[in-house]
């Protein structure tokens, strides 16, 4: 004879398996819909000091621009990237957009995290250079065959620069160090 | 023996058929320049699919193991990691390698603010951010000579290296006022920005009073800053005057060079002027005869 409890405890396992099933494929997009952690380290930033205000803006948007980016990706959408890219960065995303849907290949970033340090803050405040290290695991699929998979940490090198209410990334660079 | 014979010959077609099945890779250069063609070099045998993922390419064909792949450099013009993928009939191999920017081809200038009052000090900021042909930043050290001049009046210059691809400098104003020129370059690239170098603050007010009956005109010299430049109009100069019946102030723009006023003014009196922090000359004037 089965217990309430463990009747019931049964039913959220088989609840959660089935959950997990019907993520399971789809694990890649919901982890594009996550907002990325960005930690921010502004303790060698030059010449122009960081304001507390403009610093938290900088991780939040920086982490709104990751989030758009695996959006992109994922969902073959260049529009998404109006948000927080613009300029070389922009261009450069559209385009890998624009050749994933040409080509069916395509990349998933489940993205594991950035340590973002603020290296120059022009004087007059209309833009700040970043580097960050980023724990991304990166798919690379042909259709729906994965061809590549990777848990990689990689250097970008950032330029952002204020928009309206927000700051964007007009550069993203990786590069093989700092 | 002959059993021996024959288990040494099989052992020999099974190694060699395992060579010639051997696991397929790759091997692309640690780094390539972009916009430069290469060949990576694979091992294997048979056909294969190679998959090109760059920072905006996506990029696959049919490849023949063992022979070199050639990859276009077109493919490889965005700087940045790609993954190189070879997938055979017994699986996928991957390598990175990154595309660094080629040569420097065109300057990013950002100069501010637009307009600056002359001799200022490190009043004009100037931040220069150095792309290749691509539009890649290049992180490569490169030298910016960054220069501001003046028509009739010395220039300013300075050079720096680029740290990351950016260079910035603080520059004065110079002495004298108009259109500044601002230039960025590197050997023969080179970016313009013009700075609007306004006066100063006014030195050296001069007024002169005239009595006209019951009221005293009262002009001054054309208004300019320490260093000669006129000051712009609009600038306000503010009057007082002082009589037996206390103190009058009036304030008037500079128009055309000079600030006018019209006092009422029936007795003797003091008349004295000023804009900004800058104090002019007094002048007393003598009651109505």
């Amino acid at each position: 004879m089965i217990s309430w409890v463990a009747f019931r405890r049964l039913g959220l396992v088989l609840f959660a398996v089935l959950l997990l099933a019907r993520l399971g494929p789809n694990t890649a997009a919901w982890a594009a819909d996550a907002l990325p952690s960005v930690q921010l380290n502004a303790d060698s930033i030059s010449p122009r000091p960081i304001e507390e205000l403009t610093g938290k803006n900088i991780a939040r948007d920086y982490a709104y621009a990751w989030q758009t980016l695996a959006q992109a990706l994922d969902q073959d959408r260049s529009e998404l990237l109006d948000g927080y890219f613009t300029g070389f960065a922009k261009e450069t995303l559209s385009r890998a957009v624009a050749d994933q849907k040409k080509s069916g290949i395509r990349v998933h970033y489940i993205d594991h995290g950035h340590k973002v340090s603020a290296l120059f803050y022009s004087p007059s405040g209309d833009a700040m250079q970043l580097r960050d290290t980023a724990q991304l695991e990166v798919q690379v699929l042909d259709g729906d065959k994965m061809v590549h998979q990777e848990q990689v940490a990689l250097n970008y090198l950032v330029l952002m620069t204020p928009a309206a209410d927000r700051w964007v990334v007009r550069l993203l660079e990786t590069v093989p160090g700092f | 023996m002959r059993h021996t014979f024959v288990f040494f010959i099989l052992l020999l077609l099974s190694e060699l058929s395992l060579t010639g099945a051997r696991a397929a890779d790759l091997h692309p250069p640690k780094q390539v320049t972009a916009g430069n063609g290469f060949s990576i070099a694979t091992t294997g045998n048979g056909d294969a699919t190679f998959y090109l993922v760059g920072p905006s390419d996506r990029a696959k064909q049919t490849v023949r193991l063992g022979n070199a792949i050639e990859v276009a450099a077109d493919d490889v013009r965005t700087a940045g990691r790609y993954i190189a993928t070879v997938c055979g009939s017994d699986g996928c191999a991957s390598s990175a390698f990154y595309v660094v920017a080629a040569a420097p081809a065109q300057l990013s200038f950002l100069v501010h603010p637009s307009r600056v009052p002359v001799s200022a000090k490190d009043a004009i900021s100037a931040v220069a951010f150095v792309f290749d042909k691509f539009h890649n930043l290049v992180l490569q050290p490169v030298k910016v000579d960054f220069n501001v001049a003046v028509k009739d009046a010395p220039a300013i210059s300075r050079s720096l290296p680029t740290n990351n691809g950016v260079a910035w400098i603080r520059l004065n104003a110079t002495r004298k006022g108009g259109p500044a020129q601002v230039v960025a370059s590197i050997g023969s690239i080179s970016e313009h920005r013009v700075v609007q170098q306004v006066a100063s603050d006014a030195c050296n007010l001069r007024i002169k009073a005239t009595r006209k009956g019951n009221s005293v005109a009262v002009e001054t010299e054309t208004v300019r800053d320490c260093s000669g430049n006129p000051v712009p109009d609009g600038t306000v100069v503010t009057f007082t005057a002082t009589d037996a019946k206390g103190k009058t102030t009036v304030d008037a723009p500079i128009k055309r060079g000079t600030a006018r006023v019209q006092m009422r003014l029936t007795g003797g009196a003091t008349i004295s002027v000023a804009s900004g922090v800058a104090m002019g000359n007094e002048v007393r004037i003598g009651g109505t005869p």
